[in-house]
């Protein structure tokens, strides 16, 4: 027994060693990214597009792509586990960067009219001001970014394990697998109650202390801000190509824009046919279909999905908020419990639901993304005026009245910014939730089609044109997405709320 | 004689305590005054010294630790209809428009979605807030957004309206033009608040629209005072009169 728990214990380690070197890389990207962003005009035009379309794609989904790419110029477990940080990496990078671009953008304008009359050089300035200043902002977006983390950290190590050829030999996801493989309930309530301490231990010993440490340069009157993410920066502020045009020229240099794009891609795509064998063209095509069907099947496992956490956690929240009065210690036990990967629970949920793998990626969905949606309304309601409940009282709106006029107008701007990162969240979770083999011929939970299980099987027969073809698709739906459904919803309610 | 009127009193707050359960700091220290019908109240101290918390035990809004608040003969323990409350901060609701935060103050009203809105229509004119019923609040000025919170309080016509520092926020300019409406809209004591109880911390102003000012000491809080000011309507703030008034409110704090 003492055994199993040194092995458990070994096996954490490697999983945080992982953790902490991401977490330390995305740490010093994201301090200067996000100074960067928020001091040059030039760098947030820039970066901004590059980052908007990264932060909302599931990139966990690249994972096999990534594994393919990394083990092909690392060999051995060192490809494997570069490829791991390299994906926790890109977990954490996007909120640090816009935790510290927050924070410089609404630093009031006399520290910097301070820094240029006191003639601070670029690194003074870095260490007396824009670094402390980003502090508690990094710090706050630190613990989420520990908690998306790990779900990566998980997720890919389990899908390694699932794979032939890319395991990485160590860490609590190859646990987790073992355990789902042996059926042995032992290891497996060991393995997560060695996690949970670790986690619990994690925050308390470092978090908490770090925190601390960033409040102490807290500062009370940041300007106030709306508070945006890269991807709804609404159009207006896009650079205009000149203010002087008129409309009608402006629209005609755009058309002439457009045109020029179509016939530079329909260019492209002639030489491409003219290039490639046409026995390949009948392939993508087959390939393509059979992506389009996959894309559709998990697109209604995950949409069905969110209509349920919808449910959940618009109650959930609305009670935690506005109802309950003891809103800081469900906050404390949710952020606990939100740090616990959805997919550490799938063995688990395999053996309960067994053989239903359609309701196990449904429940893997469902807790994938709930926990982006609550974070997101709690987030974006922190900022109303706290007199609002005694309005409430005041004019006693009760029961459907408070519903229709309060709570469901106040949540909405953080359901729609936690629909985004939490359906990114759903789709991330895919390539374990409709396919999961435990070693080489043990498959424990397989949906009929999906985009997960078709990503799982192009990695397994080394397919790289079914895998591309695959993300291509996927990625062109979550922008459109975006897009026409989310960036659209997102301006209508930003208008009207600050 | 005062006897009489003591027992007659509109308003009646007796004996407040209130204590911060949780740090068990003392704020109110025994406070106790009457407000009679037809009469604006302002409640005047240093900053810190729970005069917003004594205006929300008024309302209702949070319980004292002993003693009790009367309005014409019921004891009040919890928010009540026939009490209406202007927030400093103002406290419009964002995603609504001004007409649909004016109606929130008829919410509890049973009448027909048409009729609420008439009425709503009528204060916002009231308040020259015309033009403005479908927009947002957020695209107000300051000085509006106070409009339409009045609006809001005293379009349920109460019997009793609170308003705490409801001029604090704005700049002087605008200050003064709204404090000139309020006076212009409570000129019409037939429909209007019976009484009006306003918290501020600004001497000028408190003797500007107030029938009479309790004087607040600093923490643990008591009443220092009760000021009369029976200067005639309409007031001339460069008048002897009006000077005298403010450096005796001025002296008491002093002393």
């Amino acid at each position: 027994m003492s055994l199993l728990i040194f092995l458990l214990l070994e096996d954490t380690a490697y999983s945080w060693v992982r953790m902490l070197i991401a977490l330390f890389a995305s740490l010093s990207i994201g301090l200067f990214t996000g100074i960067a962003l928020a001091r040059s005009k030039v760098l947030n035009r820039l970066l901004t597009p590059l980052i908007d379309i990264l932060q909302t794609l599931p990139i966990l989904a690249f994972f096999p792509f990534a594994i393919y790419l990394f083990v092909f110029y690392l060999p051995g477990s060192i490809g494997v586990n570069a490829a791991v940080i390299f994906l926790i990496i890109t977990s954490m990078l996007w909120n640090m960067i816009f935790g510290v671009y927050q924070a410089v953008i609404s630093l009031p304008e006399e520290y910097i009219e301070l820094a240029r009359i006191s003639g601070l050089g670029l690194y003074q300035r870095l260490k007396k001001i824009f670094i402390p200043a980003a502090l508690p902002r990094l710090s706050e977006q630190m613990s989420l970014s520990w908690a998306i983390g790990l779900f990566y950290l998980v997720t890919s190590e389990i899908f390694s394990v699932g794979t032939k050829d890319y395991t990485v030999k160590h860490g609590i996801g190859v646990e987790f697998v073992r355990a789902a493989s042996t059926g042995s309930a032992t290891l497996y309530i060991y393995s997560i109650a060695i996690f949970i301490l670790f986690v619990i231990a994690t925050r308390l010993l470092f978090f908490e202390n770090f925190d601390r440490f960033a409040h102490r340069f807290y500062i009370k009157d940041y300007k106030k801000r709306k508070i945006e993410r890269f991807t709804f920066n609404s159009p207006k502020k896009m650079p205009k190509l000149s203010v002087n045009l008129n409309r009608k020229a402006r629209k005609a240099i755009m058309y002439g824009v457009y045109a020029a794009v179509a016939i530079f891609l329909i260019y492209v795509v002639y030489k491409i046919t003219l290039i490639i064998n046409f026995s390949i063209l009948n392939e993508i095509l087959q390939y393509e279909t059979y992506s389009l069907l996959s894309l559709a099947a998990s697109f209604l496992r995950i949409w069905g999905a969110f209509v349920a956490i919808l449910a959940v956690s618009i109650p959930v929240s609305v009670y935690v908020i506005f109802l309950s009065e003891k809103t800081k210690r469900y906050m404390l036990i949710f952020q606990v419990v939100a740090s616990i990967p959805a997919t550490i629970l799938l063995p688990a949920i395999a053996y309960i639901v067994y053989g239903d793998s359609e309701f196990l990626a449904f429940i893997i969905y469902f807790l994938s993304g709930l926990w982006y949606v609550i974070f997101s309304i709690v987030a974006t309601t922190k900022y109303l005026p706290p007199s609002i409940m005694e309005v409430k009282r005041v004019f006693h709106l009760n029961g459907a009245v408070a519903w229709k006029k309060i709570y469901l107008k106040a949540v909405a701007p953080g359901v729609i910014t936690g629909a985004v990162t939490g359906i990114a969240a759903e789709w991330n979770a895919s390539i374990v939730a409709e396919y999961f083999s435990a070693g080489s011929n043990k498959v424990i939970t397989s949906v009929n089609v999906g985009i997960g299980k078709a990503l799982n099987l192009a990695l397994a027969n080394n397919n790289l044109l079914l895998m591309g073809i695959l993300l291509t698709n996927m990625v062109a739906m979550i922008v459109l997405i975006n897009y026409f459904v989310w960036r659209r919803l997102y301006n209508r309610v930003n208008a009207v709320y600050s | 004689m005062q006897f009489i009127l003591d027992i007659m009193a509109f308003l009646k707050v007796e004996n407040v305590f209130f204590t911060y359960p949780k740090s068990n700091v003392a704020v109110l220290d025994d406070i106790s005054f009457n407000s009679n019908e037809f009469e604006f109240l302002s409640i005047i101290g240093p900053s810190g010294c729970g005069k917003s918390t004594l205006l929300r035990i008024i309302a209702g809004l949070i319980k004292s630790t002993s003693g009790k608040v009367v309005l014409d003969n019921h004891e009040i323990t919890g928010p009540s209809r026939n009490i209406s409350f202007v927030f400093q901060d103002f406290a419009l609701l964002p995603w609504l428009s001004n007409l649909e935060n004016v109606k929130i103050g008829l919410a509890s009203k049973n009448m027909p979605d048409y009729e609420r809105e008439k009425i709503a229509l009528d204060m916002l004119n009231k308040l020259e807030l015309t033009g403005f019923e479908d927009a947002y609040p957020n695209l107000l000025s300051g000085g509006m957004k106070q409009r339409v919170g009045l609006a809001r309080a005293l379009v349920s016509n109460p019997e009793l309206l609170l308003m705490d520092e409801p001029f604090s926020s704005l700049d002087e300019l605008t200050a003064n033009s709204l404090r000139y409406a309020v006076i212009e809209v409570l000129k019409d004591r037939k429909t209007l608040p019976k009484s009006v109880v306003m918290v501020s911390h600004n001497i000028e102003e408190a003797v500007e629209m107030s029938d009479r000012i309790v004087v607040l000491s600093s923490k643990p809080t008591s009443v220092k005072k009760i000021i009369k000011v029976d200067i005639k309507r309409p007031r001339d703030k460069g008048s002897r009169s009006f000077r005298n008034k403010v450096n005796e409110i001025y002296s008491i704090f002093a002393s």
